[in-house]
């Protein structure tokens, strides 16, 4: 079956980077995006930003990566922050209670300015 | 009235990651067209995701092959049973999201559709029955 999830990266800025999670996050394709992250930290960034803004869809595998991420995030010292959750996706952190755990923010500018929604 | 109405529809899939997708969009497309409203049916769809993903992650590797879909369509319901051949897990558990992420399903499950049971039977194994009314938004 054709993998439904694009994953971008780019950096912003020297200490900054944002990932980009394009489609559908699910169990067939959470361990690539925790790969891409973790990549990503080994370029050592201090803030990472992952782009919800064009995800269509999350499941539990999806949430516990990020989750995994927060974890790594509070043991290195990096800033780990959500942007730009459409209804659909949002809705799931609702449920979770994982909103009150990630900071949200409204998009990838305001993430990197470091303000949440 | 529907012409799916009263009507039972069975889809058997690999017990692999990537065949949950196909679990999911049968039950979002099934369910939009037995006229679910859309917020509906993405609870419809997430639910079933999430129970596929919780037989492929909770069970052991050599413990069964597929996962079996049944969708149970009633005028005013769609009920849906997910079924392994696995050994179960403990649904009262509160769930660990860093290291359970079947917890953290089974919370999504309960949080988005009416009824839910959850059958763990070493002889049978697990069975997650989840109903959805179209009367309840």
């Amino acid at each position: 079956m054709t993998n439904s999830l694009q994953i971008g990266s780019r950096r912003a800025g020297d200490d900054s980077a944002v990932l980009s999670l394009q489609g559908e996050v699910d169990v067939a394709n959470s361990e690539q995006v925790k790969n891409a992250a973790l990549s990503l930290l080994a370029s050592g960034v201090k803030r990472l930003v992952v782009d919800l803004s064009r995800t269509e869809y999350i499941d539990s595998a999806g949430l516990g990566i990020l989750v995994g991420l927060l974890k790594r995030a509070s043991e290195s010292g990096f800033t780990l922050l959500m942007a730009g959750a459409q209804p659909r996706v949002a809705r799931v952190f609702e449920i979770t209670g994982l909103n009150r755990v990630f900071v949200m923010c409204a998009d990838v500018t305001s993430a990197l300015q470091g303000v949440a929604s | 009235m529907n012409t799916l109405a009263a009507s039972q529809i069975e889809l058997r899939i690999p017990r692999r990651p990537e065949f949950v997708k196909l679990a999911r969009c049968t039950a979002w497309t099934l369910a939009a067209q037995l006229e679910f409203v859309v917020s509906q049916a993405d609870d419809i769809r997430l639910a079933v995701g999430e129970a596929c993903t919780n037989a492929v992650e909770h069970v052991p590797a050599d413990a069964c092959e597929a996962i079996l879909i049944r969708f149970l369509v009633a005028p005013e319901s769609l009920t849906i049973e997910v079924v392994d051949d696995g050994p179960g897990f403990d649904a009262s558990a509160p769930p660990d999201v860093e290291d359970d992420i079947g917890g953290l399903g089974l919370v999504i499950i309960r949080s988005v559709m009416d009824d839910v049971d959850v059958v763990c039977d070493p002889k049978t194994g697990t069975c997650v029955r989840m109903t959805k009314y179209r009367d309840r938004q």
